[in-house]
């Protein structure tokens, strides 16, 4: 009798994946598979059918002709400016959203107006990225712009052999990087901070009041209740961000088209540029890149799943033996 | 006793005021280029070239207006229908189907199961980039392009939104709720419905959120889908305002990103209640 | 308080949406698809209807912006497909139309004497002007695949007040020898930079005004035998941008931004004397954003002669395959586009300003064409600028381009800034151009 039950309902995990794996398999594994093999193979150019490719007689020499280069324009660099892009926007952006996440989930400091806070610090993530790239720009314009008005009249308080000429802020590599990092941080700290308030609210009050019971600290209740309590969400934060940062393309493309000097060329930008703005269509090379992308996230995310493992696996653990003993009753 | 209490009320005082500027400050720069936007809808492209960002509106509004007059390509009424019609879809597909498959990730045990959830985790971490080359390929070899259901069905397949339900229902979902559901002899499909989508409402209106904005806001790939004029979203229309490639109007162009952009604020303030109060699980349990 | 907020919202929506349009569809005997990244062509197939009422199909228009390359993509993929709703006649612009004439997509356009085009002998009776042919020829038969409307022939537009204060003239002849028109050379032009410093002025907005003199009028083009090729012209460009920078010749802008806007209208940090380009920058940009400055403009011959910019129409190989009767159509409406000289002809219509509501006047592909209209402009205080163009035209030579243009000029200009603004040396800059040709778009050096 048991037995049977348990079989029964793990009929319905198949069940109710059906759709998505219906989905999936129609939509998007063709194109998935499409890129993996390209990625092994000569196929170039647009006309050139896919039944006249061939596998490459080094599988990998696609991979070898990208990693190999480190002068400007290459993958290696391009790499490089991702990851130093992404870590100066994660980094602020985890931590801003954490502390107002503490601010507006802590029940003792009623904050005024959290209400229409939480409401106006989402607003950036709704504006296109194409919109948010021409107002950037028009800030930084140069030789006249707002941000040069605010340096000159800055330059010409404090300086007496200010030459009153403008600056070109976004033919400077660091500074361009920094104005898309922030662009980055602007528009995604709201997001991230709606999911980890979504991850508090769905937390058992009573725990809270327990705390309080107890006389914890509001910092105690942060690190040492809020915290392990959204792990799951806050999992789902840091692996989606990490994918949506490493793949970063909108705003390096429209701000400066991934200048000055290749700056802000991330992976993405070098992989869309390969396949849709070459004419000689190197979908072979953007696949190969996409794949090389693909296994840096995977290692990645893998570390992340590793560092915050525990608590999860156990979760697991007590809901399967809970299931378990409702389960024994029931029989 | 009194001299400490008072300290720490200085020192709460202290904090508030630090959470109030910082919120005040953040505040300010979350709405400041939506009112860019607007003054510039007003202003002609004379006055953007020369002056880019103001905050002063100027008198141009009827002229930029009347720049889509002259765009036949410029059809707000077409454009904002299709718009509806495929964030709503692909909202609600993406939201339920993603549910439905979180909830057998989490409340279920299959053998299939963690294999399963590698795979999507997996799915999740392909560039889009790449994927779109034989994303495009097959939706033109099909004839599939110009219809609206190519850029809905495919949301069934959400990895992002299943994996954040699934991280949601491991931390919200209590199995003791199935349990009662099923003495009452519920079905499963039943219990879901009825029983584990509501708890999860805070977590659906989240992701209603962030999938309503994306798909609104999309535009490469129903630049290339959507060729027909009849089919067009908003920002493809308000891409052909750029429509002569030598000739800028920046202030229809920003009237344009200002009119598409309505929208979604209205379906922002309406979901918005759910990210203000949330909804308290305590009185489910 | 939300409501109101919300139901403001929502009345300013409709208030916006008013402009709803309808469109009536008659019996045809078919559809004609045309895929266009602008709408001039797509007021073109109106105005075709229009003057043809016998003409019995209906052009079904594909308009997709240029946007991250999306018409590109969609015209690709449209093209690779095949089938109903495969482009029939498709607008390509000089910065992509190699790819569609000459390079990887040629194969799918049709010779226009597959149509029923007798294209060489009306070549030969339009006038059309060269460049514009070399660049319609697909190298592989030698046939006529593409054909333009506009001849895109550049001529340098400066300010007449500041010419009056600063030569003592503002006439057009007589300004043509102050900047060394026509000499080939620039030895002439930097004796007026240097002149117009002194009075404070720029001579250009930014050194994108030059390039494209210079990119169009070198010996030989980016790529030869495969591989990248420095044109000497092309490389003496980051001595020019760097003397214009070092000297303050101009106020350092980038072309399509804004600073580059505010120039044509006066309101930079300096005035700029002049801009270089075709008739069209004077209709589209010049226009558009130098209204202040209108009647101020004059039009004289450029120091060393060029082109820049254009549209083509292609038509498929699908529509060299469709019936006679749809492929006499097809031939007859680009005919009407490229090749027909009559005063009902579109080319007659675009040059006397009788196909844009503003009356803008521009320059077109045929000579027989130019020398019965007439170029006067009241943007250019009267002048009749086809005086100027019409020579600049025929001297426009389209042989040094490649398909991979683009890509290449947005590499090697920004490396070109680089230097200019002393980030990195001549030497520097030059290598990292081609390691980033070598990686991004895999043409060795």
């Amino acid at each position: 009798m048991n037995k049977k039950k348990s079989v029964n309902y793990a009929k319905f995990g198949y069940i109710f994946s059906i759709p998505f794996v219906v989905a999936y398999l129609i939509f998007q594994l063709y194109p998935v598979l499409y890129t993996v093999v390209i990625g092994f193979t000569d196929l170039e150019g647009l006309t050139t059918p896919v039944s006249s490719m061939h596998i490459l007689s080094n599988p990998f020499q696609n991979f070898i002709d990208i990693l190999k280069g480190s002068g400007a324009g290459s993958f290696r660099l391009c790499l490089f400016n991702t990851v130093v892009m992404w870590v100066c926007n994660f980094i602020p952006q985890i931590a801003l959203a954490l502390l107002l996440t503490a601010w507006f989930t802590d029940d003792r400091s009623k904050i005024k107006g959290q209400g229409l806070f939480k409401v106006l610090f989402y607003l950036p993530n709704i504006i296109t990225a194409a919109s948010v790239a021409i107002l950037f720009q028009a800030f930084l314009s140069y030789p006249i712009g707002p941000l040069n008005s605010i340096r000159s009249s800055i330059l010409s308080t404090f300086s007496s052999n200010f030459d009153g000429k403008g600056y070109n802020f976004l033919n400077n590599k660091a500074f361009t990087r920094g104005v898309v990092s922030f662009i980055q941080f602007w528009m995604w700290y709201g997001n991230t901070m709606v999911l980890l308030i979504a991850g508090v609210i769905g937390i058992d009050p009573a725990i809270f009041e327990a705390a309080q019971i107890d006389g914890a600290s509001r910092t105690q209740t942060f690190f040492k209740i809020t915290i392990p309590c959204i792990r799951t969400i806050l999992l789902y934060v840091l692996v989606t961000s990490m994918i949506g940062g490493l793949n970063m393309f909108d705003i390096p493309h429209l701000l400066n088209r991934g200048g000055p000097d290749g700056a802000t060329t991330t992976t993405a930008v070098y992989i869309y540029k390969q396949a849709f703005q070459n004419p000689r269509y190197q979908y072979n090379k953007a696949a190969a890149a996409s794949i090389i992308m693909f296994v840096i996230i995977m290692i990645l995310t893998l570390c992340l799943f590793y560092i915050l493992r525990d608590k999860d696996e156990e979760e697991l653990k007590k809901l399967r033996k809970k299931e378990r003993k409702a389960l024994k009753h029931q029989a | 006793m009194s001299s400490q209490s008072l300290s720490k009320s200085r020192d709460s005082f202290l904090i508030k005021v630090v959470v109030y500027v910082v919120c005040i400050i953040l505040a300010i720069i979350s709405i400041m280029p939506f009112w860019i936007m607007l003054v510039n809808a007003t202003r002609n492209s004379e006055q953007i070239s020369s002056h880019p960002i103001s905050l002063i509106p100027s008198s141009h509004l009827i002229d930029n207006k009347n720049v889509f007059e002259k765009k036949p390509s410029f059809q707000p009424v077409t454009g904002f229908i299709n718009s509806f019609i495929v964030s709503t879809g692909a909202t609600v597909c993406a939201l339920y189907f993603s549910s439905l498959t979180a909830y057998a990730l989490s409340a279920y045990e299959w053998k299939l199961r963690d294999g399963f959830f590698k795979f999507i985790m997996g799915v999740m971490m392909i560039p889009a980039q790449c994927t779109m080359i034989g994303f495009f390929k097959m939706i033109y070899s099909l004839h599939l392009t110009n219809n609206l259901m190519i850029l809905i069905i495919p949301a069934v397949a959400s990895p992002a939104v299943v994996f954040f339900m699934r991280q949601y229902l491991q931390s919200s979902l209590s199995m003791e709720i199935v349990q009662s559901a099923r003495i009452d002899g519920a079905g499963e499909f039943r219990t879901f419905n009825s029983i584990v989508l509501p708890i999860m409402k805070p977590a659906l209106a989240t992701q209603a959120i962030f999938i309503y904005v994306g798909t609104w806001n999309e535009l490469f790939r129903p630049l290339v889908i959507l060729t027909e004029g009849s089919k067009k979203t908003m920002p493809i229309m308000v891409s052909l305002l750029n429509g002569d490639i030598y000739r800028v109007e920046y202030g229809a162009i920003y009237l344009g990103l200002a009119i598409t952009i309505l929208p979604l604020i209205v379906v922002y303030i309406i979901l918005s209640k759910y990210i203000v109060s949330g909804v308290s699980l305590g009185a489910v349990k | 308080m939300k409501k109101v907020i919300a139901s403001a919202l929502c009345l300013t929506m409709a208030a916006a949406m008013f402009a709803g349009c309808s469109k009536s569809s008659s019996k045809a005997k078919g559809e004609i698809n045309l895929y266009t990244f602008t709408d001039e062509v797509v007021k073109m197939s109106e105005k075709y209807k229009e003057l043809h009422p016998d003409f019995g199909y209906d052009f079904k228009v594909t308009q997709i912006a240029t946007d991250g390359g999306g018409y590109q993509q969609a015209l690709d993929a449209a093209l690779a497909a095949g089938g109903a709703d495969a482009p029939d006649i498709y607008a390509a612009e000089a910065a992509f139309v190699l790819k569609y004439a000459q390079g990887a997509a040629s194969e799918f356009a049709a010779p226009y004497e597959d149509l029923g085009i007798d294209v060489n002998a009306k070549i030969q009776e339009a006038g059309i002007a060269q460049y514009t042919v070399e660049i319609g020829t697909r190298p592989s038969d030698g046939k006529v695949v593409g054909l333009g409307y506009q001849a895109t022939g550049g001529c340098m537009i400066y300010r007449a007040d500041i010419a009056q204060e600063v030569f003592g003239t503002d006439d057009p002849a007589a300004i043509k020898d102050v900047v060394g028109g026509g000499s080939g050379n620039w030895d002439k032009f930097w004796e007026a930079a240097e002149q117009l410093k002194a009075k404070g002025y720029g001579i250009v907005s930014g050194d994108g005004d030059i390039w494209h003199s210079v990119e169009n009028s070198s010996s030989s083009g980016w790529i030869k035998d495969g591989k990248l090729n420095i044109a000497p012209e092309r490389e003496a460009f980051m001595d020019m941008s760097k003397k214009l920078k070092d000297n303050d010749y101009h106020n350092d802008t980038q072309d399509w931004q804004e600073g580059w806007y505010a120039d044509m209208n006066g309101t930079g940090p300096k005035g700029v004397f002049a801009f270089f380009g075709p008739a069209w920058l004077i209709n589209y940009t010049l226009g558009e954003h130098g209204a202040d400055q209108a009647g101020n403009y004059r039009v004289t011959e450029p120091p060393v002669g060029f082109f820049w910019g254009g549209t083509w129409i292609l038509a498929s190989k699908y529509a060299a395959e469709a019936s006679d009767e749809k492929k006499a159509a097809i031939a007859d409406f680009i005919t009407w586009i490229t090749l027909d000289t009559s005063d009902e002809g579109l080319q007659y219509l675009w040059a006397n300003g009788k196909m844009n509501e503003n009356g803008t006047k521009d320059c077109v592909a045929s000579s027989v064409v130019m020398d019965k209209s007439d170029g006067k402009s009241d943007f250019l205080g009267g002048q009749n600028m086809f005086e100027y163009f019409v020579p600049a035209n025929a001297g426009a030579n389209g042989k040094c381009l490649t398909e991979s243009d683009e890509n290449i000029n947005t590499i090697w200009r920004d490396q070109v800034r680089q230097y200019t603004a002393g980030e990195k040396s001549k030497e520097e800059a030059i290598a990292d151009f081609k390691s980033a040709v070598n990686e991004q778009l895999g043409i060795p050096s």
